[in-house]
């Protein structure tokens, strides 16, 4: 029961984690209709950048907050990269971001050099019901549950939030509006860096990270999105708590090795029935 | 050295044969020139001449499927493995070394039709990141079986003996990646120039135009795939017997992004483009290396040189050269033909 | 006289090779209701888009001298968005000044919406979703009007309701109109002037009078008569 409850618990933070990755990847999609596949670096430079700012002094809160910001103009220059020019197609773009992704590695083997970092965050674990947890996982989970809210607020309450979804739902409406999609893209990106950010910087004290952890997160942060078509946060949400909690369990009662396997089959499986089910018309019409 | 671009042929070649174009001429003078690099190279360089040339047997069929059927792969590396995972084994239990060669694409090209039923309905970042998760997903379940050799791999794999003759020397099996290179070449030449050829080409700019033109879409989807897989695990096989040793990280995720700049740099959907990519990246690289291992430089440099140029390359050929390098050259060499007066 | 609302001269709109606008002209004065009409392809969205600076045209000017609010063709709703949020969202190019985004005003004019306030716009039927975007046009508080297919896929009822309100806020507020239809009639009823578009070119200009009375309207809906005033 106990070993149940710390899978379980690693399992849902991790998987917040995900969400977070997930949640931008959606942003981003929904209003430009680009994959980015720079978001898992998002989550590396947050982590990165918090801990060497928590190393140069700054307190905790403070330097965490910072490296978020970082991330969110890093998103920026993406999106700038990515939809900057004008008649960029979706799939430039991806490629765009590709090469960003690569041009990210180099810079953070010169900056972080090549090997596994870590920073300490919430230190010390609890016991509950004979499970051994980190508070980490604690706070992974309660910040991400917070920033949700703030996103679901933010896209619903607020113009800008509102006039973002507006860009999403219908574009021609929304340019005929003076709604400039291209600023409104920007605006997802660096929104999106902002939570691929915080991804990072959370879950960084529970599993050291190097430039390549991207491809790990990325992964996961896409499987989670594709249920929802890359459109629907709230179906991001729940498939990367999945993603988390099922890995978690391979890993635990398992193959620590075999989670990715489980993420990617399952990623493919459900991309496989959803496209089997839409036609060639259909996925030509979205483009 | 470098392969000399100059203007193309049309794709679609006519069949009447007029005097030789310049593309032909071209031709000619790349392959004698290919021919006789691995003698005028130190033999130190003959293995770059080795890798460059399997990189672009995968380069090939990777761009006839990325420009042809529009589809992006992030995971060709995969076949590559799959062709020198069979070569390998089969050589070390018994199998003639010849047979191994062959089984390599076959093999590949098989798991490629197996796969691509159901993997190619996806389309765009779909397939993408679906190609990249086959890799993931068969680099996982390799580097752990142990009849694979594990994350060690398989040792030992003899040498290739054809018809009793056997490949020891770099400059043997620089003539045979040269051979296979050719082969690749006039298979994917052929296909670009006939009926099915055109059929194709309309695939990557409208699935539903096509099909609507009667063109079978998913059984010359499937063809492009399985075919390009196939190229992929001769390179493999190759490679296999080459180097004497296979293993996952013989065939990283890296790889497969290598050859997607090697065909985007290149040019998607050309012949060229994809000799020339392969060409580019490959001497990049050894450049880069070089570079990199010098006096002082830090252990790290020559990956994140490599990594820096990757991203530079992506980043700038997408945005300002789309059609990447031959197609660019091309249409700028025609528009300056176009505004001389004289006839050439 | 003041200058037009909307004047567009020599425009010409190219999707690739194929041109959609060919030279066209006309302009829009303040307070004036103009109708522009042909068949289906004409190019009516196409001069829509030009004028509201969401494409670039290949040559000519457009002028637009004040605020233009659209009702686009096929109405556009912002499905997922409440009608509240599709109203305030219009007020999106003024957002800065104060009090732009209250739609107290809009429901005061049509006070149907008022009830339907909190509803998820992709719900509602037809009509109701042409008069969000009505709505949608007024917050941008314009100084014109553009309505591009005001009847289509819409009962002939609701269209004629919609028309009223049109002249209503022509009649009260002096908003300026252009009215693009491929329902002449009704165009011409409505509007005072007008132009008539076919393949992409102007083909007849003059008051609504006119134009009902004269041969250019059928004409341009049936193609031309053999024999009849040659042109191209």
């Amino acid at each position: 029961m106990s070993a149940f409850l710390q899978y379980l618990v690693s399992g849902i933070a991790v998987g917040c984690g995900f969400a977070l990755l997930a949640s931008g990847l959606v942003a981003i999609h929904r209003v430009t209709r680009v994959v980015n596949f720079a978001q898992g670096m998002f989550a590396v430079v947050g982590g990165m950048a918090a801990g060497s700012l928590l190393s140069a002094g700054l307190p905790h809160g403070a330097a965490e907050a910072a490296a978020v910001a970082v991330a969110g103009a890093i998103g920026l220059a993406v999106g700038i990269a990515a939809t900057g020019k004008r008649g960029t197609s979706p799939q430039s773009a991806l490629i765009v971001t590709l090469g960003v992704g690569f041009l990210a590695y180099a810079v953070e083997i010169m900056i972080w050099g090549d090997s596994p970092r870590s920073h300490a965050g919430l230190g010390g674990a609890v016991t509950l019901f004979g499970a051994h947890v980190q508070k980490q996982s604690f706070l992974v989970i309660g910040v991400a549950a917070a920033v949700f809210a703030l996103l679901a607020l933010f896209f619903g309450r607020t113009y800008t939030g509102k006039a973002l979804s507006a860009c999403a739902s219908n574009p021609y409406a929304a340019r005929t509006m003076g709604i400039d999609p291209v600023r409104m893209g920007l605006v997802a990106f660096a929104l999106g860096g902002m939570l691929g950010g915080l991804a990072g910087v959370l879950l960084t004290p529970l599993q050291p990270i190097s430039y390549n952890s991207d491809v790990l997160l990325i992964t996961n942060g896409f499987a989670a999105a594709v249920l929802g078509g890359l459109n629907r946060p709230v179906v991001a949400l729940a498939g990367a708590l999945t993603l988390g909690i099922a890995e978690a369990m391979v890993a635990g009662y398992g193959e620590a090795s075999y989670q990715t396997v489980v993420a990617l089959a399952l990623m493919l499986a459900i991309m496989m029935v959803r496209a089997s089910r839409r036609t060639a018309l259909q996925e030509e019409a979205a483009r | 050295m470098s392969v000399s671009v100059r203007k193309t042929p049309p794709a679609a070649a006519p069949a009447v044969r007029r005097r030789p174009s310049p593309g032909a001429l071209a031709a000619t003078a790349a392959a004698v020139l290919a021919l006789l690099v691995p003698v005028l190279l130190p033999a130190t360089q003959v293995s770059v001449y080795v890798l460059l040339l399997l990189s672009a047997t995968v380069v090939v069929g990777l761009s006839m499927l990325m420009g042809f059927a529009g589809q992006v792969s992030l995971g060709q590396a995969s076949f590559t493995m799959i062709g020198g995972y069979t070569a390998a084994l089969t050589a070390t239990h018994g199998v003639p070394t010849w047979l191994g060669l062959l089984l390599a694409p076959a093999v590949a090209a098989a798991c490629a039709a197996l796969v691509g039923v159901p993997l190619l309905r996806l389309r765009g970042h779909q397939l993408a990141f679906a190609t990249l998760a086959i890799q993931l997903i068969l680099l996982s379940l390799v580097g752990r079986q142990d009849w694979t050799g594990g994350d060690i791999g398989l040792q030992g794999v003899p040498r290739l003996r054809v018809a009793g003759y056997e490949f020891a020397g770099e400059i043997s099996y620089a003539y045979l990646a040269l051979g296979a290179l050719g082969l690749v070449v006039l298979i994917t030449r052929h296909i670009v120039a006939s009926r099915p050829g055109r059929g194709l080409r309309a695939l990557a700019t409208s699935e539903v135009a096509a099909a609507s033109s009667g063109v079978p879409v998913a059984v010359y989807k499937q063809t492009v795939f399985s075919l390009s897989a196939g190229f992929a695990g001769l390179a493999g096989g190759i490679y296999a017997f080459y180097i004497g040793y296979v293993a996952p990280g013989s065939f990283p995720v890296l790889l497969s992004f290598e050859y997607v700049v090697m065909v985007v740099v290149g040019g998607a959907g050309t012949i060229w483009g994809a000799l020339a990519g392969a060409t580019a990246i490959t001497l990049l690289l050894q450049l880069l290396n070089d570079i990199g291992t010098r006096e002082g430089m830090p252990a790290s440099a020559p990956t994140v040189l490599s990594y820096a140029i990757y991203g530079v390359l992506l980043i700038v050929v997408v945005l300002f050269l789309p059609k990447g390098l031959v197609p660019s050259a091309t249409a700028w060499w025609d528009r300056r033909r176009a505004s001389k007066p004289t006839e050439e | 006289m003041s200058p037009p609302v909307i004047e567009v001269a020599d425009l010409v709109v190219r999707y690739g090779t194929a041109t959609a606008l060919d030279r066209v002209g006309l302009t829009v004065r303040a307070g004036e209701l103009v109708a522009l009409i042909g068949p289906n392809g004409a190019g009516k969205t196409s001069l829509v888009n030009a004028v509201l600076g969401v494409l670039r045209p290949a040559a000519g000017r457009v002028q637009l001298r004040g605020r233009a609010g659209l009702v686009p063709e096929g109405r556009q709703m912002f499905d997922d968005l409440t009608v509240e949020d599709n109203l305030a969202l219009g007020a999106w190019r003024r957002r800065r000044a104060k009090g732009a985004r209250d739609t107290a005003r809009v429901y005061e004019v049509l006070p149907q919406l008022a009830d339907l306030r909190g509803r998820r716009a992709g719900s509602l039927s037809g009509g109701q979703q042409q008069m969000v975007a009505f709505g949608r046009a007024l917050m941008a508080d314009p100084e014109v009007i553009v309505v591009d297919e005001l009847s289509l896929g819409l009962a002939p009822l609701v269209t004629a309701d919609l028309a009223e309100h049109l002249r209503a806020l022509n009649a009260e507020r002096g908003l300026a109109v252009l009215l693009i239809e491929q329902n002449a009639r009704l165009a011409l009823d409505l509007c005072g002037r007008g132009y008539v578009l076919e393949a992409g070119r102007i083909r007849a200009e003059g008051t609504a009078a006119d134009l009902a009375a004269g041969p250019d309207v059928a004409d341009a809906y049936l193609g031309g008569r053999a024999g009849g005033k040659g042109e191209r």
